[in-house]
């Protein structure tokens, strides 16, 4: 590489060698040029006045009240986080008291009934028939209510 | 003096513990790790969006962030890199939905009449009687101009200034806040003092150094 080549190469490295962003190969080759070259100290010089400058800017002033605004923030998202998987574990426990009845009618009905009870061809207290129509009827439920809740959250959201 | 906090290892330490405990569920915890971080956040964040409403939302949007995604957050990590790396990409999301901008067209154009961030008047930094009140005062100014100049940048060549000098952060962390190459941030900085610097020089008629 031609002595000009490489001053032009280092002076496009000046910058960054302020900024302490060169690796250690670099900063040597920087270095040995900069000895020789009074441009480039002079010009490396500049670039270090940047970087001090920099290090040094005026700090912008904290908005008041931000620590205790955010902490109030923090608070009442954590409410509403403990409130969602207070709702989720309701809807799970309604849902599991839900089939536990169906499953406890069924038993019932079969008492009741002799073990049949034929409606429009089909038989309702066969298992395979009241299970299906019960999971149906306690997940329909569980979606309403899902929406319900979802609905609710929402609304406390824009609250914040 | 920010970062001579940071660096000192007593205080560093207590910042370990309290994100050790923080990530227990601890809410005192909570409470002395954004104690410990308010300003440098705010900063980067100020420095990135420049509007400060826009940065009070994101502080707040970041701790709510943090207390979301701390179990995730991976210990032998630099925690700064981790909580300025949840801000950085808050704002992305922030400026995506407002204007359906990205962060590397942000802010091209500045508002060149604010003289820095600090509200503070150079007079009311001057005690009197001190023999160096006069250079102070210079400083001050220089470096309000400086605030300036760098506010008139894009926003990505903001964040890589703020991240390097006033985060004294080392490049491999600026990468991983910004989400980008290390070879990009290279680039990037130089661009940013290079822009920095045609800037000031705009301003200094004349005149060459910061």
């Amino acid at each position: 590489m031609s002595e000009r080549e490489s001053h032009h190469d280092i002076a496009g490295m000046l910058a960054l060698a302020a900024a302490g962003a060169l690796d250690a190969q670099e900063q040597r080759r920087l270095q040995e040029h900069a000895r020789e070259c009074a441009a480039c100290r002079r010009e490396l010089e500049i670039w270090s006045g940047y970087s001090q400058g920099l290090r040094q800017l005026p700090q912008p002033p904290i908005p008041a009240q931000l620590m205790e605004r955010t902490r109030t923030r923090l608070v009442q998202e954590h409410a509403a986080a403990a409130d969602r998987r207070w709702d989720e574990l309701m809807l799970g426990a309604l849902a599991l008291f839900a089939w536990t009845v169906g499953l406890t009618f069924w038993f019932v009905a079969r008492i009741v009934t002799g073990g049949e009870l034929v409606v429009m061809g089909a038989n309702l207290v066969r298992f395979g028939t009241w299970s299906a129509g019960s999971t149906v009827l306690v997940w329909l439920t569980a979606a309403v209510a899902a929406i319900a809740l979802g609905r609710r959250r929402r609304e406390l959201r824009r609250a914040l | 003096m920010i970062l001579a906090a940071a660096m000192n290892p007593e205080a560093f330490s207590g910042a370990q513990d309290a994100i050790a405990r923080m990530r227990r569920g601890d809410p005192d915890a909570l409470t002395a790790v954004i104690s410990r971080y308010q300003h440098r956040l705010y900063r980067y964040l100020l420095r990135l969006v420049r509007e400060p409403a826009s940065a009070d939302d994101l502080f707040q949007q970041t701790w709510l962030r943090v207390m979301e995604k701390i179990g995730r957050y991976d210990a032998r990590r630099n925690f700064e890199s981790w909580l300025f790396s949840v801000a950085h990409n808050l704002a992305i999301d922030s400026w995506r939905g407002k204007r359906g901008e990205s962060l590397h067209h942000a802010g091209d154009a500045g508002d060149a009449g604010d003289a820095g961030d600090s509200r503070e008047a150079p007079i009311e930094r001057l005690s009197t009687g001190e023999p160096d009140a006069l250079e102070r005062l210079l400083d001050f100014e220089r470096g309000a101009m400086l605030a300036a100049c760098m506010h008139e940048l894009p926003a990505i060549h903001r964040e890589v200034l703020t991240l390097r000098f006033e985060e004294d952060m080392k490049l491999e962390e600026s990468a991983g806040v910004a989400g980008v190459p290390l070879s990009t941030v290279k680039s990037r900085l130089r661009r940013a003092l290079e822009g920095l610097r045609a800037a000031m020089e705009a301003r200094l008629p004349g005149g060459r150094r910061a």
